[in-house]
């Protein structure tokens, strides 16, 4: 028996266990447990990480002649720790005091249910990652559309069961694309196995690679909100209860990052994909996956900026980040794809963290509306802190891992010679810094609201996460090395050159880097301007939060004076044109023109004279045997 | 083999009877008549089947002493198919007649447009979908919401 | 074997003697349908297996075909045989108010639709189907007693239900005569014989379409099923359950043995197709926008017989294979799903919270919509699996749109479904929770039944696609059928008599002009 059977044998007990028990106080607890024990596994198979062997489950399936086997390589080991890891930190964040309030707002069954959605959607995503062949992946992938769908419908808000119907639809058209480019390579290699495809692919012709790339990359792409199937994802993750907010906006879309890395970069090849030119246009279909990536980083990007409620920003930009990883991935070098790998992990790690404090707040105040926030540092001084750390993360500045990341993306551009897409990532970058800065001061900076005055630091079941995840995001900031590990043996099982780095970040003919030098230059810049600071005096006041003028006057806490509501309105007069909505536009639309067939195909059915239909249809069907039709 | 012109007249008969019927149980909005567009298709395609076993020199299948074994027939089995077919037909038209009736009796028309305006009416109650109120043609059956 | 032929005469036996029973002792009667429901199970299940290699025909009164009639046996006819009495028996009309006529139409659908299964005659299979029609336009009929609520709806639907389905019936009779013009038979081995000669022609595919569209009437084909939603809006979902479920899947059983060894040619294949699919899109399209729970049901059911023909439509015996797999998926759910709707009738924003009420229903019924859509390990995946694989894999056009068509349907059909579930599991019950009818006992247990075997299924998938692979070969295999059916000795004197009537005719001929 390997370490795979008994990682399944665990989650299968899991789910067994929780559903039995469910209803019962203290199941959190073993929850914990069981991502612990679930963690461990996946240590014990740590040598994937670096360079080990293939692990194989001794279980598999004989079906329609296809052999469905499921194993770990590097690549599914390395999103697999992510996902366990979210699945921990979301299991210990809710294992608390939040739990509690939870089950008090709903009830012990409700939370048990939240229980189980989380524990399904960590399941099923190791299924996922486990998958062997093409109809493994596909079955892995249905699943943790389920569990998602699962943990979606269970805030009972009417905006978040629209945005769970929604995203349903969307992942069921995204299945049925994958199902019809699998049912594709079947008709042309006659087996789903990956080996085949891989072999076959080399041999099969422009047309069929791209409609085979076109209908696989809309499947996935779907998952990941990618342009221009990005509307369902912010709302849905966004709405869901803390904790599966964590979860899922650290990892739930990333499966569509991991099938994009299987089917199109280890099967089909980007290598491939690079020759083969689109008609009638100068362009790749490797560009043109590049360019979704830009877009990705850029159109959703913006749209966070405008949002007015805490989540939703932070989802929106959940979006946005995957077109970073695209993006690296598709530079297709050695540099850039660590640089997309990378930032997988470090999203997760300070988009899980941000969640967290968001979740803390709505726990302390009951809301994450902007409108109704603000002045929450002197209150909540930590989760502050955890915030400040994840958007230096998030927006890419260094000494956080996320600048890490980037810069490998941002290199590996300019080394390239993509001047275009450098910019358009720039781009997406200052949204990110704009709409970061937006969140953090509406929620934390500026003034504090009456009704705010007793709210209390979070407590500590909420801010041990959190505050682990901070110190991931240093450490893995300053020693990047410890994760580029991984990511190499990713990019080796994924046949790619793996990059060249050390402890300290990359190693680079034409000028690395060394996040150690970096952080000890920041910190030495921050220990000068303190001995400054302190030789001149020390000189410093506390002063209340309250104790504002303004113009000559004292303001009192009754004044509103914190900028929060319509933030960016002059930012928001010069570009605001360019918001659209072209894409709810084509949404619409495409509902529209499904409403009208349907009613159409309703008064068909509707038929005044019942053999009407016999006879138009044995007319027809007669005309065209005796070869009306040629 | 060339077709004698008797088995033309045959032919254009059976087909014309189908084409009339068709054309019956297209056009006709009165349900009865509509039975009756029916009856005469289902004629039109016995004719059709019997035909299928004609000989126009051929007499009838029934050995007997009398004749010469070798003698050309016309085929029986159509015979016997369009035996059963036919009965097969009248019971479904006398099924069909009952069922005029009743409908005659419970929506108090034969125009096969009003009878559906008040079935759908009638299934959408049913469902719970519309109230009963809602009808454009108030039913003089009557009937409660449940 | 020989008493297989009991299936068929027992229950039409009993069908015209229960009435005169029931005058003297009613409970007698019932009981005479019962028993014979259980005799036949008894008598299938005892030659259960054994034609699993080689199929076998029965003479009926010893005439040896192609004059005599046969019954042909085989897996096909076997599993359905089976299914018939099986199906009845669930759905029997458990209580006292049931008249007796109801019961004895109860039996002659049994009568004939095993006949219909059994038979190896073109024109007993006619006839068999309109004694199927007529029990099913019987059944309806009595839906709508005098008195009884929506009686008129049950009335009206039955008529424009009959209509259609009388000018299906010529249809058919239509496609029989022209077939019997061109090979002078109507004995199916024989005609397999006689069709790559005399039906591969304008003529035979013009047949095909006619028995298509006429026998399509009761498989709910695109576009002769305007009658679906108006009969299962109007009677009850038990009988809802049994037409959509079974009698629709013995139509198709017909078209498929026809199609199977009377016409090769791929037109024939096509044209199903392209019906096929206009029914898969029209169908979900319009339960999509249904508005309560029957109608959705009846609709879905429509979107699910165009798929069991698209999936027939695939050549070879995969396609059949495919076609046997998502038929007999929908013979399970469907039904089940008619019995989970009997209690949630109104419509669908009433049913808000009735997760909350019923969760065991609601749970059973996310279970069967799932295995519907297709979400795997469920039965339903690996079915949808097999047509979506094979339709790719064909080089006809026809197919790749009905690949696509396929696929965007059940996108449409997950909108719709998972918006109910969403409903069920409403956190805010509805208004009329409190007046909701309650499940009846058996509809309960056929829906829990279902989902049982859905789930062993799942878990036996291997085995299950042995069987139905061997199924699915049997069937396909034109040979098999004539070699079944004729012994040697019976095919030489064939061919020696087609050549001797050949001979004849001709020598005739020259008679008459040297006359």
């Amino acid at each position: 028996m390997s370490v795979l059977d008994e990682v399944f044998i665990l989650c299968a007990l899991g789910a067994l266990v929780l559903f039995v028990f469910h209803r019962i106080r203290g199941i959190e607890k073993l929850a914990v447990v069981f991502y612990a024990a679930l963690l461990y596994l996946l240590i014990k198979m740590s040598g994937l990480g670096y360079g080990g062997e293939v692990i194989y489950s001794s279980f598999s399936l004989n079906i329609l002649g296809e052999t469905l086997q499921w194993r770990f390589d590097a690549v599914s080991w390395f999103f697999a720790i992510i996902t366990v890891a979210s699945g921990l930190f979301s299991a210990v964040f809710m294992s608390g005091k939040w739990g509690e309030s939870y089950r008090e707002k709903t009830s012990n069954a409700a939370y048990g249910t939240l229980q189980i959605a989380l524990l399904l959607n960590v399941n099923s995503m190791l299924i996922l990652l486990a998958s062997g062949d093409l109809l493994s992946l596909f079955i892995g992938w249905e699943l943790v559309s389920w569990a998602s769908f699962m943990m979606m419908a269970l805030n009972p808000d009417k905006q978040a069961r629209q945005a769970a119907i929604k995203y349903i639809v969307y992942a069921m058209a995204g299945a049925m694309a994958f199902l019809a480019a699998m049912a594709y390579v079947y008709g042309i290699t006659g087996s789903l196995q990956y080996a085949e495809l891989a072999q076959a692919s080399a041999a099969l012709s422009n047309g069929q690679i791209i409609l085979l790339s076109l209908l696989f990359f809309t499947g996935f792409a779907i998952k990941m909100g990618l342009i221009p199937f990005h509307l369902w994802q912010a709302v849905a993750y966004a709405e869901t209860p803390a904790p599966g907010a964590v979860f899922l906006g650290a990892i739930s879309a990333r499966m569509g990052l991991y099938a994009i890395i299987v089917v199109l970069i280890q099967l089909i090849g980007l290598g491939h994909l690079q020759q083969i030119h689109i008609p009638f246009t100068f362009w790749n279909l490797q560009t043109v996956l590049a360019w979704v990536g830009a877009l990705t980083t850029i159109i959703p990007t913006y749209i966070a900026l405008k949002q007015n409620d805490a989540r939703h920003l932070l989802a929106w930009h959940g979006v946005g980040q995957g077109g970073y990883m695209l993006l690296g991935l598709m530079t297709l070098n050695s540099l850039g794809s660590a640089g997309g790998l990378l930032h997988v992990f470090n999203y997760a790690t300070y988009q899980a963290a941000l969640f967290m404090t968001i979740g803390a707040v709505i726990y302390r105040t009951g809301t994450a509306n902007f409108d109704k926030l603000g002045g929450l540092v002197t209150q909540m001084p930590l989760t502050f802190m955890v915030m400040v750390f994840s958007i230096i993360g998030l927006a890419g500045l260094p000494p956080m891992n996320g600048f890490v990341s980037k810069w490998m993306v941002y290199r590996s551009l300019l080394l390239d010679g993509e001047p275009l897409l450098f910019v358009a990532a720039v781009i997406g970058t200052l949204g990110t810094i704009l709409s970061v800065y937006k969140l953090v001061h509406n929620t934390f900076l500026g003034q504090l609201r009456v009704e705010h005055q007793n709210v209390r630091e979070a407590p500590l079941s909420l801010l041990i996460p959190m505050l682990v995840l901070a110190a991931i995001m240093f450490v893995t900031g300053m020693m990047p090395g410890l994760v580029l590990d991984w990511v190499a043996s990713a990019q080796l099982a994924m046949g790619l050159v793996p990059v060249t780095y050390n402890l300290g970040g990359i190693v680079l003919a034409s000028g690395g880097l060394d996040m150690i030098w970096i952080t000890l230059i920041l910190f030495y810049g921050l220990g000068v301007g303190a001995i400054i600071f302190y030789l001149l005096g020390g000189r410093a006041k506390r002063v209340h939060q309250y104790d504002n003028y303004a113009g000559g006057h004292f303001l009192t806490s009754r004044v509103r004076y914190h900028y929060s509501h319509n933030f960016y309105a002059g930012l928001m007069h010069l570009i605001g044109g360019w918001y659209r909505g072209s894409f709810k536009k084509l949404e619409q639309a495409i509902v529209s023109l499904v409403s009208l067939l349907s009613q159409l195909s309703e008064n068909m059915y509707r038929s005044a004279q019942p053999a009407m239909m016999v006879i138009i249809v044995v007319v027809l069907s007669l005309w065209s045997i005796s070869g009306g039709i040629n | 083999m060339t077709m004698p012109g008797i088995e033309v007249v045959f032919y254009t008969g059976a087909i014309g009877l189908i084409v009339i019927g068709m054309a019956g149980v297209l056009m006709v909005k009165n349900v009865f008549r509509m039975l009756l567009a029916l009856v005469l298709l289902e004629a039109g395609a016995s004719l059709l089947l019997i035909l299928s076993g004609f000989r126009e020199t051929g007499v009838a299948p029934i050995l007997l002493s009398g004749h010469a074994a070798g003698q050309l027939m016309n085929d029986p089995v159509p015979q016997a198919l369009v035996l059963t077919a036919i009965v097969i037909g009248v019971g479904i038209q006398a099924l069909a007649l009952a069922l005029i009736l009743r409908i005659k009796h419970r929506y108090h028309s034969l125009d096969m447009g009003e009878i559906r305006e008040q079935m759908e009416h009638d299934i959408a109650v049913n469902s719970g979908v519309v109230s009963p109120a809602s009808a454009q043609s108030p039913e003089p059956g009557g009937h409660h919401h449940g | 074997m020989d008493n297989l032929i009991l299936v068929v005469i027992l229950p039409l036996l009993a069908a015209f003697l229960m009435p005169a029973m029931a005058r003297t002792s009613e409970v007698l009667a019932r009981v005479t349908g019962l028993m014979v429901l259980f005799i036949s199970i008894i008598i299938i299940t005892s030659v259960w297996g054994s034609v699993d290699e080689q199929a076998v025909s029965y003479a009926i009164g010893g005439f040896r075909p192609p004059m005599g009639i046969v019954f042909y046996i085989d897996q096909l006819s076997l599993l359905f045989a089976l299914l018939i009495p099986v199906m009845i028996l669930l759905f029997w009309p458990w209580n006292k108010v049931t008249h007796i006529r109801e019961y004895s139409l109860m039996m002659l659908l049994t009568a004939s639709a095993s006949g219909l299964v059994l038979s190896g005659d073109l024109f007993n299979i006619y006839v068999f189907y309109e004694l199927l029609a007529v029990a099913s336009y019987g059944l309806v009929v009595a839906q709508g007693r005098a008195g009884k609520k929506g009686e008129g709806a049950a009335l009206a639907a039955s008529l424009r239900y009959l209509i259609l389905g009388a000018v299906g019936s010529v249809m058919m009779l239509i496609g029989i005569a022209i077939i019997y013009t061109q090979a002078g038979t109507l004995n199916l081995a024989h005609l397999a014989l006689l069709a790559p000669e005399k039906l591969n022609n304008m003529a035979g595919l013009s047949a095909f379409a006619l028995i298509l569209i006429g026998v399509g009437v009761k498989a709910e084909l695109f576009p002769v099923n305007t009658w679906v939603p108006e009969v299962y809006g109007a009677v009850s979902t038990r009988l809802s359950a049994l037409m959509a479920g079974l009698l629709s899947k013995l139509a198709v059983i017909v078209i498929i043995r026809v199609l199977v060894l009377l016409f090769p040619q791929p037109e024939a294949l096509q044209l199903m197709t392209i019906l096929g699919m206009l029914g898969v899109i029209s169908g979900e399209l319009v339960a999509w926008r249904s508005r309560d729970m029957i109608r959705m049901l009846s609709f879905s059911s429509i979107g699910q017989l165009g798929l069991v023909f698209v999936a027939f439509s695939i050549p070879g015996d995969m396609g059949l294979m495919a076609g046997f797999a998502v038929a007999l998926h929908h013979l399970l759910v469907k039904p089940a799903l008619f019995m989970l709707a009997s209690g949630w009738t109104g419509p669908l924003e009433s049913l808000k919270g009735a997760a909350k009420q019923s969760p065991y229903i609601a749970a059973l019924f996310v279970l069967l919509v799932m295995s519907l859509l297709g979400v795997p390990p469920l039965p339903g995946f690996w079915a949808k699996l097999l047509i979506v694989v094979n339709l790719a894999s064909q080089a006809a056009p026809v197919y790749q749109f009905a690949l696509a068509f396929v696929l965007i349907a059940t996108v449409i059909e997950a909108a719709y479904l998972y918006r109910v579930v969403m409903i069920l599991y409403h956190p805010n019950q509805g208004q009329q929770a409190s007046v909701r009818e309650k499940h009846k006992a058996f509809e309960l247990v056929i829906a829990s039944g279902a989902a049982v075997i859905l789930i062993a299924v799942a878990l036996q998938v291997q085995s299950m696609e042995t069987k139905l692979s061997s199924m699915a070969r049997q069937t396909g295999d034109r040979q098999h059928y004539i070699n079944t059916v004729f012994s040697k000795l019976d095919l030489a004197d064939i061919y020696h008599q087609n050549k001797v009537q050949q001979t004849d005719f001709r020598s005739n001929n020259q008679l008459q002009g040297s006359k």
